[in-house]
Parts: structure tokens; sequence; C-alpha cells
């Protein structure tokens, strides 16, 4: 075959480009470890996302000093936690954090907006991308694969925010009473959950007060959590104290709150 | 010399007939592509947000598989029927995969329009809609007549491919040991590459997306229909680059004054084309879970080979068309450059819709990069890169290509050929600004495929409002472009004086094919070697995936939109329990 001298040089030149090229993509992929989305995690049944791990609670739990894991449902159209139905993601600055992303219903994408944050998420599948953040910041999420008629309103929050303002603590339940007769105890049974992997504590604050009377209490209570853990306490008013009409409470766990009211009556009517 | 409807009247009544589907298409495509733009840009809304979808589909579907494959066959039926000078075997035969194509092309388009009915009636038991994007990625679901007209598009290429083995086969036997002309070379191995590719797209639609809309199984693999897609995604990509090449190998060099530098190599480059298009196709899912980073990486360097036939093009065509000018006194360095036929619309535009490819192969060399593609995956990088090249180095091909061809096939003399020199330019012109935009816009994280890429929580870091005014404003000069190209079309064929058309006839390669070794035109040979490379490629990745997500995926997954079960799901219950009984056997 004959090939004139320029074509050779060409060729030459050309194959040199492309090796060099495949090159670079090996040094990013071997030398600065940057991975791709791939098929390290199991597959999932995305009919029965309550019944897989960390699918069965989406969120941030925090699993070594800095670092986080977040499980994410993306649906039509919306991401579980991220959006505003939700709730934003907040994780800490300085932290590393494993996302771990999967659909119950068709192909959709979780990707941070101006970072290389980007992947596919396929029912039935699980990505897991980790990323690092230094700085507080605020992170669009956006789904970059149409995914159905409101594609475009499906977007979230991964919020970066200070060391001092983060915590993973839940309060998950208050059981209050609605009405209880006077001279009787008012119980307020209190659960709260820790997310984070080591020992932490936290204070629960109990305030209440009757508008009427101007009658006030407020308590606290520390709650120990050893690791990923639930710790219950219960608050207690002596109506007495308080007298008959409504007061008002709530529970308060870091920036989380619950309140209500309470109905005190000289006596209880008996329904059923 | 006599043009080709001289020659062949009845063929080129065929290869017209195609041509005009193409230019419906484009039309049809252009509208919803300046629709699109207008809405994306935030500059106006001619239709509803959801409707965007259902013209994005549209737009995808008619530009991507119509136009270009309308205007394909139209050059490969041209390209076999004058470079083996001869006539096709049997006209009906052509006329039945003109009809095939058609009529698939009809069902895909109802399917698709029915979405833009604001309660689209019920037909076969499921929703008159389509808005699935061209990539239908399940578990999103389009009407059975979508996948069917898909179908039968295909399967109409499939007989086309066929109507010119036949030719071939039939000149082979006149003429023994002879070179297969350099044309006809160019069609059978892009038609192997293509009956390859196709198997992907075939076998996802049929054992899989038809069988699940029409309710006879109940759900899908979504991963696996997925990468059954792109098996045939990106082959596609060089099916609409090969006639393009196949016009910048054989008319270019001819408009330029001269002739093809060399033969050998314009078929080494179209075997490349051949043996290393498919295997590479996940590389459109570097960014999918459940698939190893191994088979992305081997994706990933098989696509930067593919670079190299590419490569070898520019330089091929450049120094051809450098022959051509020094031919016609062109001198010097740069100064042979002086000598073109520039106010040849035909040369002028292939030459920008060359350029074009150039830009968009170094984007597209990025996307490649697959730890990069994390950074411009679905933004509107992509559609910046692929505007360069299918919808400029393609497009803007054909579209030069059409005024030497209109001619060609009816014998009548171009009208307007200024309008025309203006219409490429414009098109030049209305690309560097879209696409320059998209690109940089893409950059910022505005996504692709999205009708309001606003957001309530976030704002982008850079001047988004700018790049979308140029967008807009490229879009706009680009409709422009197309609709100049219409008049020039209409004028000739309406206005057109007969007679007076030069010849079809391409001049002899500077290097002749006795220069190639014979091994080259062993058609058999190149196929099997595709064949063993796709195998290799495919089949650890396809067997993952059904190990993974199983043949028909878990039993959570669900369609959307869920059509209503109609009267079809009852006399397919028997089907489906023998389908179901079969499956348990088979694979528990
Ligand atoms: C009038 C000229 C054109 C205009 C104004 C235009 C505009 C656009 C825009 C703005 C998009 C992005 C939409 C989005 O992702 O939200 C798009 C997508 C696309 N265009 Fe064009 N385009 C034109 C011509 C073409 C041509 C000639 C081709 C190919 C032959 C083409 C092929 C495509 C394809 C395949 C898509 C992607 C569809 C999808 O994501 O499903 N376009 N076009
Ligand atoms: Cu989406
Ligand atoms: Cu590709």
């Amino acid at each position: 075959m004959q090939i004139h001298n320029y074509e050779k040089m060409w060729l030459v030149a050309a194959l040199v480009l492309i090796v060099a090229i495949i090159a670079t993509i090996t040094y990013g992929t071997v030398g600065l470890g940057i991975a791709m989305v791939d098929d390290t995690e199991d597959t999932v049944d995305p009919g029965a996302l309550e019944e897989e791990d960390g699918f069965d609670d989406p969120g941030v739990t925090q699993v070594g000093e800095n670092e986080y894991d977040v499980h994410v449902i993306a649906y039509q159209f919306g991401y579980d936690p991220g959006d505003e139905v939700n709730g934003e993601i907040q994780i800490p600055e300085d932290s590393e954090v494993n996302f771990y992303v999967t659909s119950r219903d068709v192909i959709h994408s979780f990707s941070l907006v101006g970072t290389n944050v980007n992947t596919m998420v396929v029912p039935g599948e699980v990505a897991a991308i980790t990323a690092e953040f230094d700085e507080p910041e605020r992170y669009g999420i956006i789904c970059n694969e149409y995914c159905g008629p409101q594609h475009h309103d499906m977007e979230g929050i991964v919020a970066v925010v200070p060391e001092e303002d983060f915590h993973l603590f839940t309060l998950e339940d208050v059981e209050a009473p609605d009405e209880v007769e006077l001279g009787d105890d008012a119980t307020f049974d209190v659960t709260v959950s820790s997310d984070h992997y080591d020992e932490r504590t936290t204070t629960a604050t109990f305030e209440a007060e009757n508008e009427t009377t101007g009658e006030e209490v407020e308590v606290e209570e520390e709650l120990t959590f050893d690791g990923h853990d639930t710790a219950e306490t219960t608050f207690t008013v002596d109506t007495d104290d308080f007298g008959t009409g409504d007061f008002d409470w709530t529970v308060t766990v870091e920036d989380e709150i619950e309140s209500g009211s309470v109905a005190v009556l000289e006596e209880l009517e008996e329904d059923e | 010399m006599s043009t080709f409807v001289d020659d062949f009247p009845a063929e080129a009544k065929v290869v017209r007939s195609s041509m005009y589907n193409a230019f419906v298409a484009l039309a049809i495509g252009a509208l919803m592509g300046i629709l699109q733009t207008l809405y994306r840009t935030d500059v106006f809304h001619f239709i509803s947000a959801e409707q965007y979808y259902t013209v994005l589909t549209a737009h995808g579907v008619f530009m991507v598989i119509s136009f270009t494959i309308w205007f394909l066959v139209g050059v490969f039926a041209w390209a076999v029927i004058s470079s083996l000078d001869r006539g096709v075997e049997d006209l009906r035969f052509t006329w039945a995969w003109f009809g095939f194509m058609t009529v698939g092309t009809l069902l895909a388009a109802i399917a698709i329009f029915g979405g833009f009915m604001s309660d689209p009636p019920e037909v076969l038991g499921s929703e008159l809609s389509a808005d699935v994007l061209f990539t239908f990625y399940a578990p999103l679901e389009a009407h059975p007549f979508f996948y069917i007209g898909l179908v039968l598009f295909v399967v109409g290429t499939w007989l086309a491919g066929a109507d010119w083995f036949r030719s071939y086969l039939a000149w082979r036997s006149e003429n023994p040991g002879e070179r297969i002309p350099l044309p006809t070379f160019m069609v059978l191995t892009t038609m192997i590459m293509w009956y390859i590719a196709t198997l992907g797209v075939a076998t996802s639609i049929l054992v899989f997306l038809l069988p699940w809309s029409l309710g006879l199984v109940d759900t899908v693999n979504p991963t696996l229909t997925r990468t059954l897609f792109w098996f045939f995604g990106h082959p596609v990509v060089y099916f609409w680059l090969m006639p393009a090449y196949l016009l910048w190998y054989t008319l270019l060099p001819k408009l330029a004054g001269g002739r093809l530098f060399s033969d050998p190599l314009a078929r080494v480059v179209f075997v490349l084309f051949l043996l290393l298009s498919t295997p590479v196709g996940i590389h459109h899912q570097y960014l999918d879970p459940g698939i190893a980073e191994g088979f992305k990486f081997i994706a990933m360097t098989n696509t930067m080979f593919l670079l190299l036939p590419s490569l070898l093009t520019a330089f091929t065509v450049v120094a051809s068309i450098e022959h051509g000018a020094r031919q016609r006194g062109g001198e010097g360095r740069l100064g042979w450059l002086k000598a073109l036929p520039w106010k040849d619309p035909v040369f002028t535009g292939m030459i920008f819709a060359g350029l074009m490819f150039a830009a968009g192969g170094f984007s597209g060399m990025v996307n490649a990069g697959m730890n990069i593609n994390y950074l411009v995956h679905n933004t509107l990088w992509v559609p910046g890169h692929f505007h360069l090249t299918v919808g400029t180095a393609v497009a803007l091909t054909f579209m030069a290509a059409s005024y030497w061809f209109i001619p060609q096939l009816t014998g009548k003399q171009l009208v307007g050929r200024s309008i025309a020199l203006v219409q490429v330019v414009l098109w030049f012109v209305g690309m560097v600004f879209m696409t320059n935009a998209m690109h940089r816009t893409g950059m910022l994280g505005v996504p692709r495929r999205t009708a309001e890429p606003w957001y309530d929580g976030f704002e982008y870091a850079g001047n988004v409002a700018e790049h979308n005014f140029q967008i807009a404003l490229g879009g706009t000069i680009l409709t422009l472009s197309i609709l100049l190209f219409f008049v020039v079309i209409l004028l000739t064929l309406l206005r057109g004086s007969k007679g007076g058309v030069e010849g079809s006839s391409i001049p002899e390669p500077l290097s002749g094919p006795d220069h190639s070794p014979a091994v080259i035109d062993n058609l058999k040979l190149w196929a099997g070697i595709a064949i063993v490379l796709v195998i290799m490629a495919y089949t650890l990745p396809l067997a993952s995936i059904v190990e993974r997500g199983g043949l028909f995926g878990p039993d959570g997954m669900r369609s959307f939109p869920s059509g209503n079960p109609g009267f079809l799901e009852y006399t397919s219950l028997f089907v489906q329990m023998v389908i179901q009984n079969a499956t348990e056997v088979i694979f528990r």
C-alpha cells in the first residue's frame, strides 16, 4: 500500500494525540482517583424502597469523624430529601459526603450545579458518588435527564453549613395529651434520635405557659446518645399549678421545635 | 456528460422522493427547533411547558432520524447506482423499502403529534402520545405506534441496504476481480456497520419495549434497554456522518477543481468506522450506575481510537482541496485558498460544514474524556456539541449538496445561487452563535432537555441571560437560513430551466485503488472482525446488566404513563401467559 510521506507524519501525529488523551484520562482515574459511578452498590427494588437499607429512612447519617452518608430518593418531580417538600440536605463544612441516590419511578439525574457531582439515577440501581465540601455554601440540585412533563420543576438544595450550626439530632416525636383533668399530671413523652456516629449529648427543652394565668414552666433535660441511637425522656406538668384553661407547650431540640396546647378541665367528659 | 436523471430516470425518482421526504422532516424539525429555542431562553413561549417535551421529541426524531436518514438513503442510492453504473435490480423492491420507511415515519409522527392534544385519544388501549424524546428511555412509555413506526423505518433501511448489496453482487458477477468503486465501497461498509448497530435498537424495541407498551409484559430493565439503545445510538452518529464523508471524499474534490488525494486512505477510513463505531456506545453511559468502571474504560479507549479515521479524513480532504486549488492556478503557502470556488454554495457550504466539524471534534473529545464527562454530561454543552456535528457537519453538508443533487435529479438548473450562498453562510453564523453559547451555559451547569432551566433555590454562577440571548439569536438566524433553503429549492423546482446541468461523473483519485492491497475490499473479513469486536465489548456488560436487574427488570418497576388497560389487554392475556411461562422455564 502506498502512503504519502505527509500522510505518514499525520498518521503518527494523530496516534500520538490519541494515546496522549488516553494517558491523561488514565492519570485522572488512577492518579487523581476520579472514580466513575459504577456497579459496586447492590440493586434495590424501586417498588419497595421502604424496605431497603438506607432508603427506608433517607437523609444524612454521620459515618466517620468528617464523613457522612446521604441517601436520597429521586422521584417525579423532586428529591427526598433535598426539595422543598422534604427539606434541604444539610451537611457541615469540611466534610466528605457519600451520596447514595436511587429512583422510585423513572430515570432522573442528581446533579449539583457548577460541580462535578453529576450522576444518572436509574430505578433499581443505586448511584454512589463521593464529594468533599470545604466552605459553607448552598448548591442547587437539579435533574438534567428528562423525566416527565414537570421535569423542569425538579430541584433541591444541598446546604453546606458552618460546623457550629450543624447537628444530626431529630425530634422524632412528642406524645402529648389534648386534655387533662385538673389535678392530674400532663405527661409529654419525647423521642429524639441522633444520626451522629459517636457519643453525643444534646438538650431537650420543655416550655409551657398558661396565657390566662401567666403561669409558666421551663425544664431542660440532657440526652445522651451512643452512636446512631434514640433517646426518650418525659416532661411532666402538675396541672394544679396551672389551673384550668388551655396551656401552650413547646419542645425544642437544637433547631427542631414541636408545639401544641393542652386543655385542663374541671372534669373530663366521658366519651365512648 | 449526462446528469443522473438522464441516465437513470426511474432511480432518480426514488432518490428525489427520498430527499423530498428529508426536506419535509427538516422543515418540521426546524419549526420545532425555533419554538423550543425561544421557549428555553425565555424569549417567547408559543407553547406550554408540557408541550415543550412533545416539541423536543419531534425535533429530535424528525432531525436525526427522519431528515438525516431519508437524505442518506437518497445519497447512498445515488452513490451505488452511479458508481456501479447500473440501475437497481428490481424497482418494485426499491419502492418497497421506500414504503416501509414512509409508513414507519408516519406512524411515529402520529404518536408524537398526539402529544399536542390536551386529552389524547385512546388508541389500541393506550393514550396516543410519545413524549419520550428520541432516546425513549424506559420506564417512560410511548404509544405502541411510536415503537412500531421506528421498527418499520429501520426495516426499510435494512431492505435498502439489501437493495444495494444486490446491485453490488450483480455487478460483481459481471466484473470479477475488479476493485469495488469507492462510493459503493463506502456505502457497503457503512451498511454493514448499520446492520450490526441496529440489532441493538431492534432487540430493545421488539423484545422489550413494544411488548411492554402493548401490555404483554409488565416491566422492563431500564439499564438494559438504555444500553441497547446506545449500542445503536453511537454508531447511528456515524451513520449520519458517513454520507457527508462520502460527499466530502467524492463531490468536494471535484468541485474544488481537482480529485481525491488518496483512494486507499479513504477505504481505510471507512473500514475503521465499520470496526470501531459500535463497541463504544457505553461512552454515553459513563455516569450510569450499575455498569462497571472497567467497561466504561474500554469504551473510552475505543472511542479515542475512533478519532483516527476522522483525523485522517481531515488530512485527505484538505489535501484534495489544495490539489484542486493548485489545478485552478492557486499558489503560495496559503494563497491557494483564494483560488477555490467560494461563490459555489455547494463547495462553500461543505467547507463550512467541515470547519464546524473540527470544532465539534474538540468538544467531542471532552465528552469522551470519561472523568471530564462529569462536568458536561446532560448539560447544554452536549446539544452545543452535536449541533456542530450532526446539526452542521451533516445537516449543512446535506443542504449544500442538495443544491447539486436537485439539478442532477430533475435536470433543472439551480435557481437562486446567490441566495443559496447566503443560506449556507447564515447557517454557519447562526451555529457559531448558538453552539458557542450552548457550550458556555453548559459549563455553568444549565441542563439540556429542560423547558424552564431556571430555578427557585439558586442562581447560576455566570451570565446566563446573555448566553441565552445568543442562543435565541443563533436559532433565529438558523431559521432564516432554513427558510432561504426552501426558497431556493422551491424556486428551482418550479422555475428551473431544463438542461445545461453539468454531468455527475466523479474524477478518478490521484492515487487509485490499485495502490491498496486487495484485502481492503474483503467485506466479509471486516464484517467478521467488527462482529467479534462488538461481542468482546458488549457480552460482559450485557450479561452483568441482566444479572443485576433481570431480563425484564425488578418487580417493583412501573410504567410512566401507565396507560389504561384496553381491549388489547384481554386479547393478549393468553400470549402473556405463554411468555411468562416460557421465561420462567428458560430463566429460572
Ligand atoms: C433551526 C435550527 C435548529 C435550532 C434552532 C435548534 C435548536 C435546538 C435546541 C435549543 C435544542 C436543545 C433543547 C433542549 O435540550 O432543551 C436542540 C436539541 C436537539 N437538536 Fe436542534 N436545532 C436546530 C437544528 C438541528 C438540526 C439540523 C439537527 C440535526 C440534524 C438537530 C438535532 C437536535 C437534537 C438531536 C437535539 C436533542 C434532542 C433531545 O435532547 O432529545 N437540531 N435543538
Ligand atoms: Cu428530570
Ligand atoms: Cu457516542
